[in-house]
């Protein structure tokens, strides 16, 4: 017998069971369609990062930060963070750029419109890295000095301009309160002025004879000026303006990944904004206060700290050796490789359980494959006694029938990969209109990798032969004395 | 003239040949201590009791059973001494079966019955379509072939089962009860078959409670009780049927 014969006598045999052979291919639809869909879905997203990573070169992005402070070994000086380290990291073979994170609250207005948003000072040479590539108009800036900014989609929307297009080449008015100790002494002087104008009206002689009431004014009047000192630096900046042309307008929303900051303004440009000194929030002054390097920021901009430094590595290197040598320096790191290849660890465990889902349903189908065949074969004894009687061997009847229950497996694995395949084809339309619905770039969801589809058709012919197996080896086994017997 | 036998260039022969059931506490002798010989040509006829073993012996003649003790040798080799792969090349190539009750496959037509009988002995597919036609335009069955057996008479669909039991040009056809399930006409006609087939060469062994048929049709007859072989009649001597 041919493998040929076997074929088409086995699914002769499907043929004449139709509702039979239907119900029991039915079952294996189901699941191999439930296995394809969710796994389809995984492989969708999990394409979806990858494009995503690979789009910004996140592969070859890493980013250091300042060591913790609860790490810091007391017995050594805590790394720090500045210009000289941005140096030195910069010269750790396999990175091609190494720049800090600079970023301040400004005032952005564009035409007549205002917004308070956040701003981010980046070198011309880290505007060319993938990250912040992804321009919908214009180009990037075209030194680190330019009186250029790019914005990103998400600035335009929020400060009510429609398209990209007309917003390039527009002027974008900067605004930065720059709070200083000129501020702050300006607002001591002041009030000073006042206050010993008020006190000599009530002037008391007699008190002068008195060390105590001197010492008591003395202290009032320093705990005064220093609580006037930092009122005058958080409420009394100095505003300092400068307006840019729009070079290029960014990508907004790449996801939570990566946080670009709307506005970004060339380094030496954004420079005359941060003289003065801190520029942030009161917490950040706190902290500031807190490490010391608060007058350090402020009369010398080449030892400021900075909370996080990107490094754009050779995307050729392993991201490994470039961390270690990095953390050997006391700093920690994050490294996007080493997220995708926790995300990819996710997802393995992730399509794991999404199939084994698949897997209890096909094993569900695997029984009604089971108890088909076995009824097949009961109900056909005498014909697998006069096929015995015409030379059938035992093999040749064991084929007979794992070829049959092969053939249940084959096509309801390929019918459930199709049907999966429609189940994900509606299903992404269904999102794909929801996430336009809520304004949201429509992404794809889903995904039908080769892999996906051999696996998903491995697993329905492996689980419908395991099926027919027992069954197989019965009919086999069948005496045909007693399978030909007249009564 | 009188047609001899020689038992040493006979066919097939069985030595002191067993078949033991076990129905409960009881052993059942269906064949017991069988010596038989089978002459390459001859028509043999068995006949007995309902329950005397003739099927029994058939089917270990047919390699379809095993015995529980003596053995089968077929032109000098020992059944016995075959896997089972050999028995089912044996049963495919070199031996032809008819039963009394056709055991015709009810879904397929008569052509496709008879071609079954060639998927065991590595017939291509297009040979086995040929010859299935062939034998059953023999069989004047020609206008059958795409009959199921359902619209086929108990005659026609007898022939059909000897016509596949005929397509893979056997040595030897053994009918266990071939009219059994017939009436005296198609009785008639199946016996003159089988006869014909015999006259043209074929060695035929036909198991029967028909007495008269066997008398009639058989060169020889050998009678079987309770499991035994009990006594030989010569039967017609001349290869035409007896009066
Ligand atoms: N599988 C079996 N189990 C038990 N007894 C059997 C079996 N097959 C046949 N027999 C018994 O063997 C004897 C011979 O049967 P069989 O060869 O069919 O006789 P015949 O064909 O002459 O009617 C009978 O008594 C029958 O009941
Ligand atoms: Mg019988």
């Amino acid at each position: 017998m041919t493998f040929k014969d076997l074929i088409l006598i086995s699914t002769g045999n499907l043929w004449r069971m139709k509702l039979r052979a239907f119900l029991t291919i039915s079952g294996v639809v189901i699941a191999i369609a439930a296995f394809v869909s969710m796994l389809s879905f995984g492989a969708g997203n999990q394409r979806l990062i990858e494009q995503q990573f690979l789009e910004l070169g996140l592969f070859s992005t890493m980013y250091v930060y300042p060591p913790d402070e609860e790490d810091v070994d007391d017995s050594l000086a805590a790394a720090v963070l500045d210009q000289q380290a941005v140096e030195a990291l910069s010269a750790i073979p396999g990175v091609n750029l190494a720049y800090p994170l600079e970023a301040f609250s400004v005032t952005a207005s564009l035409d007549d419109k205002q917004a308070d948003t956040r701003a981010q000072a980046l070198p011309g040479a880290a505007v060319q890295t993938k990250i912040f590539s992804q321009l919908v108009a214009g180009s990037a800036y075209t030194g680190d000095s330019a009186r250029e900014a790019l914005v990103t989609e998400d600035f335009l929307e929020e400060i009510g301009v429609d398209s990209a297009d007309s917003a390039l080449n527009k002027k974008l008015v900067v605004s930065v309160q720059v709070a200083s100790i000129d501020s702050g002494l300006t607002r001591v002087l002041q009030s000073l002025g006042e206050r010993v104008g008020e006190r000599a009206g009530n002037f008391n002689r007699d008190s002068l004879r008195s060390m105590e009431y001197w010492q008591r004014a003395a202290r009032q009047e320093m705990g005064g000026a220093m609580a006037r000192f930092v009122n005058g630096y958080l409420n009394h900046r100095a505003t300092v303006s400068d307006t840019l042309v729009i070079r290029g307008v960014l990508k907004g929303r790449h996801g939570h990944r990566l946080r670009i900051e709307p506005v970004i303004i060339p380094l030496a440009t954004a420079l005359r904004f941060n003289t003065g000194g801190f520029t942030g929030s009161p917490a950040d002054l706190a902290s500031a206060f807190g490490s010391g390097d608060f007058f350090a920021a402020v009369s010398d901009s080449t030892s400021k700290s900075y909370r996080r430094v990107t490094l754009d590595l050779d995307p050729h290197v392993l991201y490994q050796p470039v961390k270690d040598s990095v953390e050997a320096r006391g700093f920690r790191t994050f490294s996007f490789a080493e997220q995708f290849d926790e995300i990819r660890r996710f997802f393995f465990y992730f399509d794991l359980a999404l199939g084994l889902i698949g897997l209890i349903a096909l094993t569900t189908a695997s029984l009604g494959i089971v108890n088909t065949m076995v009824m097949s074969i009961v109900e056909r004894t005498r014909e697998i006694g006069v096929l015995k009687s015409l030379g059938a061997d035992e093999r040749e009847i064991r084929l007979l029938f794992l070829v049959e229950s092969g053939a249940i497996g084959s096509i309801g694995a390929a019918t459930g990969i199709l049907t999966g395949w429609i189940i994900t084809r509606i299903a992404s339309a269904i999102a794909k209109a929801v996430m336009e619905d809520q304004g949201i770039e429509a992404v794809e969801l889903f995904a039908l990798p080769l892999w996906l589809v051999l696996i998903a058709f491995g697993f329905g012919l492996i689980v419908s032969l395991l099926a027919g197996f027992y069954p197989a080896s019965r009919a086999a086994r069948i005496d045909p004395v007693e399978a030909l017997r007249n009564d | 003239m009188v047609r001899k036998f020689d038992v040493s260039t006979s066919w097939l022969q069985t030595k002191e040949l067993c078949r033991y059931y076990r129905r409960g506490p009881h052993e059942v002798r269906a064949v017991d201590r069988v010596n038989l010989y089978l002459e390459r040509g001859e028509f043999l006829g068995i006949v007995g009791a309902s329950g005397s073993g003739k099927s029994t012996m058939l089917n270990l003649m047919a390699g379809l059973d095993t015995p529980t003790s003596g053995r089968i040798e077929i032109d000098g080799t020992a059944l016995s001494s075959l896997t089972r792969r050999e028995l089912a090349a044996y049963r495919a190539r070199r031996v032809g079966m008819v039963f009394q009750s056709f055991n015709l496959l009810a879904h397929q037509t008569a052509l496709k019955n008879v071609e079954l009988a060639l998927y065991f002995n590595d017939t291509p597919a297009r040979a086995r379509r040929i010859r299935a036609t062939e034998i059953l335009e023999r069989l004047g069955l020609g206008d059958r072939l795409d009959h199921v057996p359902a619209d086929l008479s108990g005659g026609e669909q007898q022939r059909v089962a000897i016509a596949r039991a005929l397509v893979k040009g056997p040595e030897v056809l053994f009918a266990d009860e071939p009219t059994g399930n017939l009436d005296q006409v198609n009785t008639e006609q199946i016996a003159e078959l089988l006869a014909g087939l015999n006259r043209q060469g074929l060695t035929v062994v036909v198991a029967t409670h028909d007495l008269d048929m066997a008398r009639r049709y058989a060169h020889r007859t050998v009678r079987m009780d309770y499991g035994k072989l009990v006594a030989t009649d010569s039967g017609r001597t001349d290869g035409e049927p007896g009066q």
